[in-house]
Order: structure tokens, then C-alpha cells, then sequence
């Protein structure tokens, strides 16, 4: 009893707590069938391709072409793989209902379907092999691209700021833990600090975007108002609100 | 050298086809050796809109399959003495198209033609991609309008990052510019369509020509004419101009017939040269 009263002391004393809408990227892995050693031997050669941007990746199981892997040991044990190669699994999505209650019993959540992109599209530059040894995977790591991103493309600095010289076209996405330069139009969609970095900031040289977001907090272009700075602006959170302002 | 340049959009039915053909025209008529390739396989236009659909025994399926040879299958044009034609098939689809048997056209045709023009099929799927694969130039067919402006944006992205070109890594990239087709000066001006300068800047890149809309198109293209060889037909002209850009002559933004603000053209011209 004596436990239960100062619980509910300490509730009485913290914060009201948030809860928050969040948007990530996430890696869906598409099972055909169930995963035999062929199967994570062809996993590994190409997280080996890639190692850094696969590092600790959140990644949803799809299990689309799978119907037939539907024990909870089956989710376990594949879970537990996934892991061994520093694989963030977290859930499954196109499950039957039998393999979402087999993932529950995984710990693993159910995702509604979603539409995935390709993963060259999420990672253009990540599909070649970066040169950095593996000791300096947690630096800081900036990406710069030089040609306009066009409608279609996403790119992601996963580990730093993205400079992108150059316009983000209608339809484009960039991505970065740290902070967004855009010396060009961003018309696009730009997602800062997706880490949860709340300190992160968008720059661009002139703003038609059709979303700003900073640390999963977002606003989409109607919800801009007419009078939003257009020209040489930062975007930046204070405190839940996003700012957009003009650059003196 | 040879030069492979790809006529695509993304979208569809914005010109690709009646480029393709005037270009291959114009080319030819200034003297280069030109193969147009249709790999729109199985719809089958581009010999129509050239007239030799009377004429198609083989075809390029046909070539990539190894059942007929490319010189079986390559249509003389009757008007050009410098321009073929190599259809595609009407009764196969897209899958019969392969990256190793579209290389080996390409590397046959670029030991005799100055230019090799390939007609993409719309969209950005097998077809389209394997049209653009190999190119050295694009010419990116637009119509001043959103959707039409937002697919070559996108076809722009994967001349960028899925071709041969772009692929090997080392700085190259596919030479793209923007052919503006479909254009009518008034719809623009009223604001019922796009700006020639709102293109180019999502766009940003160089242009290559403005295409009126003409009636003339429609009518060439029922003879089977390329549209370039009707030298009254202000689509025609803007055509050959574009084609002199293409081979690298600096032709001015000419005004389209009826058409007063020349001094807008001009701007242009200054800004993409
Ligand atoms: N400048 C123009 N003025 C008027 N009509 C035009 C013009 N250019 C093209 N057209 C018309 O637009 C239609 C589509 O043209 P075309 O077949 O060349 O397009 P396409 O991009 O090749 O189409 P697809 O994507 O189906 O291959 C045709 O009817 C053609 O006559
Ligand atoms: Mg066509």
C-alpha cells in the first residue's frame, strides 16, 4: 500500500505527459517464402554492401509472399537473426491474421499496409559502398548532392545535415538526422532532425514546400497560411510550434 | 561519333512520337545518318507517323531474338536518302525487350549511323528504361502543363541515377533538354496553361525548342509524314530549329506565327544558352 501512495505522489509532481504524432523511414524486408540459409546469405551480402546505412535500421518484416511462416518460433527465431545482424525489427506488415497474432506472441507489432519504396529511391547514394572504415560509423556524416532532386527521389543523410545545391522538386523527399540546406526551391518535402533531433533547422533560398517537418513535428503546405516568409527562410521548432522565418 | 539520344516524358501523349520522327527527319535532311527505333513495343506508332507501316517485315524484337538480322529489319525511308526506320513488333510486349539484346542493336547501329533516335514508350517502367538506358542525350518532351512538367521531372531523376552513363560513377551523366511541345502562346498567357519560363525552372535545364500546337502535326502525321518535312507548318520549322540546337548551332528562340512578344523569347534565350 505504502508503494501505491507514493506513486501517486509522483504523479501528482511530473509533467502532464505528451504524446506526439511521429513520422519515420523505416526498411521493409519482403520474405518470399520461408528464410533458409540461402536466404541470409544473400541478407548479408547485401547488408555488407551497405553497412552503414543498414546499422541499427528500423525494419518491418513484410509478409506478403510468406503466408506459410505463421508460428510464433517462426517470428522469433527470424527476429532474433535480424537483430544478431544489427537489424531494429520491430514489426510485420501484410501479415495474415494467424501471423499477426504469432507476432504479437514475437513482441513484434502489426502494421497496416503501407505502399514501400524502392530502397535505391530511399538510399541512392547508400547502395554504393561507402568507404568509411566501421569504427567511424557513429561519426557525424554529411551528404551533399549537387543536382536537383527531382520528383520520385529521396534522399537521406542518415547521420548528419544534407545540403542539397539545387531545387527539391514536387514529389521529391529529403531526409536528414541533422539539418536541411536547400540553396535552391525546396517544392518538395523536407524532414529534419528525424532522429528526434528537435534542434534541427530547414534552410532554403525559397519555400513552396508541401511539407516541413522537425523531429516527427510537421506542417504540410495548407497548413502554411498565406502570410509564411517565401524567400531565403529557416524553419525551426520552438517548443511544439514550427517557425518559419524570413532570414535578415 | 554516333550519338544515341532518347525522346522520352513519362507521361503520355505529349509528342514523343512526332518528335522522335521530326528529329529523325530534320537529322537526316542535314545530312546525318539517322536511325529512328520505335520501343514502344506493341503499340506500334512511330512507322505509322513515318509511313512505312506497309513496309515492316522484321523487326527489332525480331533483331533482339537473333531471327532476323538488324539490316533485314531496318526500312529505308523514300523520301530521305539519309534516314531508316526500325519498327518495333505489334504482337510481343515489353518483356521481349532485354538489356543485353538492346546493347547489341545499339552497338551495331553506332558503327554506321551519325544518330540513333530511340522513341521511348510513356511511363517509367521496363520499356521506357531500357529506351533511355544507353543514351548519350535526351531530348525530354513537355507540355506546359502540371502533371506532364512533374513526369519529366521524374524522368529527369532516373536519366540521373539509372543509366548506363550515370551508373559507371565517374561524372558522367545523359544530356538532357527540354522540348516544349503542345504550346500555345494564348493558353500561356491567359495563364490556362504554364509559362515557357515556369518549365524551366522545375525543370532547370537547357531548352532545346518551343513546339507550337498545329494542326499540321495531325495532318502530317496522317500521311505519314514527318511533321519537319512541311516547311510550311510553323510546328515543322520550330522542329528543324531544334534539331539545328541539337546538332549545336546557336539558333535564336524563334517567336511562334502570330505571336508578338518577341522580346520574352529572347529572355529566354539568354537565360538557358
Ligand atoms: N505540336 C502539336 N500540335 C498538335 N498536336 C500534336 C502536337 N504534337 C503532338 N500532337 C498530337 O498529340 C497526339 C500524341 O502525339 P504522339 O503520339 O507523338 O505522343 P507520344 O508521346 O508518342 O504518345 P505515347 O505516350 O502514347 O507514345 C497525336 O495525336 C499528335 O498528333
Ligand atoms: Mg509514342
Amino acid at each position: 500500500m505504502q508503494s501505491g501512495k507514493s506513486a501517486a505522489q509522483t504523479v501528482a509532481t511530473v509533467k502532464p505527459l505528451q504524446i506526439r504524432g511521429r513520422t519515420f523511414t523505416a526498411i521493409a524486408l519482403h520474405l518470399s517464402g520461408r528464410p533458409d540459409r540461402a536466404f541470409f546469405e544473400a541478407l548479408e551480402a547485401r547488408l555488407n554492401q551497405t553497412p552503414l546505412f543498414f546499422d541499427n535500421a528500423p525494419l518491418v518484416i513484410d509478409l506478403e509472399q510468406a503466408q506459410g511462416l505463421d508460428g510464433p518460433q517462426d517470428l522469433v527465431h527470424l527476429a532474433a537473426e535480424l537483430r544478431r545482424r544489427k537489424l531494429s525489427v520491430f514489426g510485420i506488415q501484410s501479415g495474415t491474421p494467424t501471423q499477426a497474432r504469432a507476432a504479437a506472441e514475437a513482441g513484434l507489432i502489426s502494421l497496416p499496409g503501407g505502399r514501400d519504396a524502392a530502397l535505391e529511391r530511399v538510399s541512392r547514394q547508400g547502395s554504393r559502398p561507402e568507404p568509411a572504415p566501421a569504427a567511424a560509423a557513429k561519426e557525424p556524416a554529411n551528404r551533399m548532392v549537387t543536382q536537383p532532386v527531382r520528383s520520385g527521389q529521396t534522399v537521406f543523410a542518415d547521420r548528419g545535415d544534407l545540403v542539397v545545391v539545387g531545387s527539391v522538386s514536387s514529389g521529391a523527399e529529403v531526409i536528414a538526422a541533422g539539418n536541411i540546406h536547400i540553396y535552391g526551391r525546396l517544392r518538395g518535402r523536407a524532414l529534419a532532425g528525424v532522429n528526434g533531433d528537435a534542434s534541427a533547422r530547414i534552410f532554403c533560398h525559397a519555400l513552396d514546400a508541401e511539407l516541413l517537418a522537425i523531429a516527427g513535428l510537421y506542417r504540410t503546405s495548407e497548413n502554411l497560411g498565406p502570410d509564411t516568409p517565401r524567400h531565403h527562410v529557416q524553419v525551426y521548432l520552438e517548443g511544439e510550434v514550427l517557425r518559419i522565418e524570413a532570414l535578415a | 561519333m554516333s550519338k544515341v539520344i532518347v525522346v522520352t516524358s513519362g507521361k503520355g501523349g505529349v509528342g514523343k512520337t512526332t518528335s522522335s520522327a521530326a528529329i529523325g527527319a530534320g537529322l537526316a535532311m542535314r545530312g546525318h545518318k539517322t536511325v529512328v527505333i520505335d520501343f514502344d513495343v506493341g503499340l506500334r506508332n512511330l512507322d505509322m507517323i513515318m509511313g512505312c507501316e506497309r513496309r515492316v517485315v522484321f523487326d527489332f524484337i525480331n533483331v533482339i531474338q537473333g531471327d532476323a538480322k538488324l539490316k533485314q529489319a531496318l526500312i529505308k525511308d523514300r523520301r530521305l536518302e539519309n534516314l531508316y526506320v526500325l519498327p518495333t513488333s505489334q504482337t510481343r510486349d515489353k518483356d521481349a525487350l532485354t538489356k543485353e539484346g538492346v546493347k547489341a542493336v545499339l552497338d551495331e547501329l553506332r558503327q554506321e549511323f551519325d544518330y540513333i533516335v530511340c522513341d521511348s514508350p510513356a511511363g517509367i517502367e521496363r520499356g521506357a528504361h531500357l529506351a533511355m538506358y544507353y543514351a548519350d542525350e535526351a531530348v525530354v518532351v513537355t507540355n506546359p502543363e502540371v502533371s506532364s512538367v512533374r513526369d519529366s521531372d521524374r524522368v529527369l531523376g532516373l536519366l540521373n541515377s539509372k543509366s548506363a552513363l550515370a551508373e559507371k560513377g565517374d561524372g558522367s551523366a545523359v544530356k538532357a533538354q527540354l522540348l516544349l511541345t503542345r504550346f500555345d502562346q494564348n493558353r500561356s498567357a491567359s495563364g490556362d496553361m504554364m509559362s515557357v519560363e515556369d518549365v524551366l525552372e522545375i525543370l532547370a535545364i537547357p531548352l532545346l525548342g518551343i513546339i507550337p500546337e498545329s494542326t499540321s502535326v495531325l495532318k502530317a502525321s496522317n500521311e505519314g509524314t514527318p511533321v519537319s518535312l512541311d516547311e510550311k507548318s510553323p510546328a515543322g520549322k520550330a522542329y528543324m530549329d531544334a534539331v539545328g540546337r541539337l546538332v549545336g548551332e546557336q539558333i535564336e528562340m524563334r517567336a511562334t506565327p502570330g505571336e508578338q512578344r518577341r522580346g520574352f523569347f529572347q529572355r529566354l534565350l539568354g537565360r538557358t544558352a
